[in-house]
């Protein structure tokens, strides 16, 4: 995006970060960290002990590497942790090979499923990740280890990286996509095509038809539910299920899915006070995975 | 009877002789530059790899010494007999002094070529075969003097039509159900009808002396082919995808050399199970490759991701028409008469076979059969099923055979792909995804 000018950036979506108040890292045995470079967001979540301190959520730039670096520097801000003080750090995500930092690499199915285990605890079965560009659905057992897993193919459609370019078409803030597209009476026929770009063209059609944008915003974000819905039914939907990953957020998706499986996912924790973010699983996920394997070195 | 279809309308359209000579050198290129990196990546894996490997990189160059000395063997006046599938009954091919090779194409730049004139649904298989004809880019297609062409898929049955426009077809008709009654019998006419025609393109008699020898020769390499195998079963002390290439060359290269090159092999890789020197960790995850065939040079995309991934997995084993199911049955012979040959060539080219064209009542259960087996015997960790878009037979069997793993707790992963490179950081992260989940299984 080269517009500079921030009204008409539909699809910028807010950056968060935030620091644990009442923790003291020094105090702390194992400091861990978990970086997840995702095509759209780069997420850090930094842990104590295996419990979460810090966190940063922001966009990912052009190069990947930067963009880790970022993001676990902008967590680790005021807090006055520096690299040499953590434990062990696990890359994840589409990038997790360019986290110069990490001591490992580890791929963000397992480290969502890990995350979503540790938000939402033992009961989870079921999880629907929903990230920059590609959809995950994952069995997971009660350890959150990964059963099964499934994986749409590379395309931008009914991702992230979709919903920021029909956002921009349409000119509906990004935060509010979800929002507006559950504005319609009734839910108009799913926009027909799987790819971005020529859902893009389809949209400006139907704007041409007279639709409103509510109700062309509902066809795209129908269309995405079904796809979704569709992956989770294949890999088998158990309960308790849950939603990770930027798009957790996207109400239009999330009760839309929620209808056509006849589940309820599980509510999303309170954020500010627990740092427990769906978007954020996959960092979680992986700065568990490196405390259990910094405890595996020093057996070792 | 003259055919009444004008020489204008055959199905691949002329195209101007510079355009396909510029197509030929750059595609040609491109491959060897493939074959030479996907060498270099196995050699970094492996850093002890046996000098007996040395051999078969040097086969695996399709552009190479393999396609001179079958020139110069044509010049002498030998025919080559190429043929699109492991149908081909290759003891007969070799009987009557005929050199056999392989034609399906790996290549994924001839699949965009073919892209021009087959439409996507076609699997890249065939999309690919035609696009290296469309450049005469297949070194052993082109010195073919007859293609063998057992109709098996849609896919199969249309390209051979294709191919008849360039080189005298030679089809065969497998019976979709193995184990009727009267289906071996049919089969064998049609393994008669090629007889009779190997014999009058070499002008040589399949006697019984001759073909004896021959299906000797392919025992031989059955022997080397399963004492190869049998050093994957244990710890590893070959790499998944060193033993693959060892196996497809087999279906260019001279069969006596090539069993002798692997008997080599096979010392040096004893040797190294006796001093624990292993290709890698013996805690590796153990992977089995299932699936449509893994074509060299471009297809080793998939077993290069497999042992490159971190975690890592080790391929020790396969059930594919590329790969183990080339040379796991021999040829058995009660009597060395004529025709207890020729039944059991007949009988070794069919009932052994595990390929998805098949069905029964109980569905292809030859091939769930072999899958099961092989997971005990090589202790299989977890099965990649391999398919490419448009592979309609894999692509339906996958449901069957992925209730029958989970039943014995094995997991399976579905890796559907194309002939193309895109898509490699997508599959990397379902693969290591994949390796990762039996890794955790096994930490338990
Ligand atoms: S899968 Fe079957 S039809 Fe295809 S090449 Fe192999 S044996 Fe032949
Ligand atoms: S069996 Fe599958 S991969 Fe082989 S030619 Fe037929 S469709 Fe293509």
């Amino acid at each position: 995006m080269t517009n500079n000018n921030e009204k008409t950036e539909y699809w910028r979506w807010l950056e968060y970060k935030k620091v644990m108040p009442n923790k003291d890292w020094k105090k702390a045995k194992i400091i861990t960290a978990g970086v997840d470079v995702g095509s759209v967001g780069s997420k850090a979540v930094i842990m104590l002990d295996g419990e979460i301190y810090a966190w940063s959520v922001m966009r990912t730039g052009s190069n990947s590497s930067d963009s880790a670096k970022k993001a676990l520097g902008w967590a680790m801000e005021d807090t006055g942790l520096t690299l040499e003080d953590f434990h062990y750090i696990v890359g994840t995500g589409y990038g997790r090979v360019n986290v110069p930092m990490a001591n490992r690499a580890i791929t963000e199915i397992a480290c969502h499923a890990k995350g979503a285990n540790y938000i939402w605890g033992p009961t989870v079965r079921t999880v629907l990740d929903v990230g920059g560009q590609d959809v995950k659905a994952i069995k997971i057992d009660e350890n959150g280890k990964v059963v099964s897993f499934l994986m749409n193919d590379k395309c931008a459609a009914g991702t992230g990286r979709g919903m920021e370019v029909i956002a921009d078409l349409l000119k509906i803030p990004i935060e509010d996509v979800g929002k507006e597209s559950l504005r319609v009476n009734e839910e108009p026929e799913p926009v027909s095509s799987t790819c971005v770009v020529f859902a893009k063209t389809e949209a400006v059609g139907l704007l041409r038809k007279g639709w409103t944008k509510e109700k062309v915003i509902a066809a795209y974000v129908r269309a995405m539910a079904i796809r979704m819905s569709d992956l989770i039914e294949k890999v088998g939907c158990e309960k308790d299920f849950v939603i990770t990953g930027g798009q957790s957020k996207n109400i239009g998706i999330v009760k839309r899915v929620e209808n056509i499986l006849g589940v309820k996912r599980l509510p999303v924790p309170n954020l500010k006070e627990t740092g427990l973010d769906p978007v954020s699983a996959g960092a979680i996920g992986a700065a568990l995975f490196a405390k259990a394997l910094y405890e595996k070195s020093l057996k070792q | 009877m003259a055919s009444e279809i004008e020489k204008g309308t055959k199905y691949i359209p002329e195209m101007a002789q510079t355009e396909i000579d510029d197509l030929n050198k750059s595609i040609k290129t491109a491959s060897l530059k493939v074959i030479e990196d996907n060498i270099e990546r196995m050699k970094k894996a492996w850093k002890n790899r046996p000098q007996a490997m040395e051999y078969f990189d040097e086969i695996s160059n399709l552009f190479g010494k393999r396609q001179e000395e079958i020139k110069q063997q044509k010049t002498a006046g030998k025919k080559v007999v190429g043929y699109s599938c492991i149908f081909a009954p290759i003891e007969m091919i070799l009987a009557a002094d005929a050199i056999p090779v392989r034609v399906g194409s790996g290549w994924y730049d001839t699949a965009k070529l073919g892209d021009r004139i087959m439409p996507v649904e076609i699997c890249p298989v065939i999309r690919s075969t035609v696009g290296a004809k469309m450049v005469s880019l297949s070194p052993f297609l082109e010195l073919s003097d007859a293609i063998v062409m057992p109709l098996t898929c849609d896919g199969r049955t249309k390209l051979s039509e294709i191919l008849a426009d360039y080189k005298p077809i030679w089809h065969m008709n497998p019976p979709r159900v193995k184990d009727d009654p009267h289906t071996l019998g049919m089969w064998k006419q049609e393994i008669m009808v090629i007889k009779e025609k190997i014999e009058k393109l070499t002008g040589n008699k399949i006697t019984r002396k001759n073909l004896k020898e021959a299906i000797e020769k392919m025992q031989q390499a059955t022997k080397a082919f399963r004492r190869l195998q049998d050093l994957r079963k244990g710890n590893p002390v070959i790499n998944g995808r060193d033993a693959m290439l060892v196996n497809q060359t087999s279906l260019w290269d001279d069969v006596e050399r090539w069993t002798q090159k692997v008997n080599e092999l096979c010392d040096e890789l004893e040797k190294r199970v006796e001093q624990k020197e292993h290709s890698t960790y013996p805690d590796t995850p153990r992977v089995m490759l299932t699936g449509t065939p893994m074509i060299w040079p471009d297809s080793w995309k998939v077993p290069n991701l497999i042992e490159e991934s971190n975690p890592q997995g080790l391929v020790v084993v396969d059930e594919q028409c590329s790969g183990d199911r080339i040379l796991y049955d021999p040829v058995g012979v009660d009597e060395w008469t004529m025709s207890d040959m020729l039944d059991a060539i007949s009988e070794r080219y069919l009932m052994a076979c595990t390929c998805p064209c098949f069905t029964s009542e109980h569905g292809n259960e030859d091939r769930i059969n072999w899958i099961i087996d092989r997971i005990k015997e090589y202790k299989v960790d977890g099965v990649i099923y391999y398919v490419v878009r448009g592979c309609i037979l894999y692509a339906m069997e996958y449901q069957r055979i992925k209730r029958v793993l989970d039943k014995m707790n094995i997991p399976v992963y579905y890796l559907d792909t194309e002939y193309t490179r895109e898509d490699v950081g997508q599959m990397k992260t379902r693969v290591e995804a994949f390796l990762e989940m039996l890794e955790a299984r096994m930490d338990i």
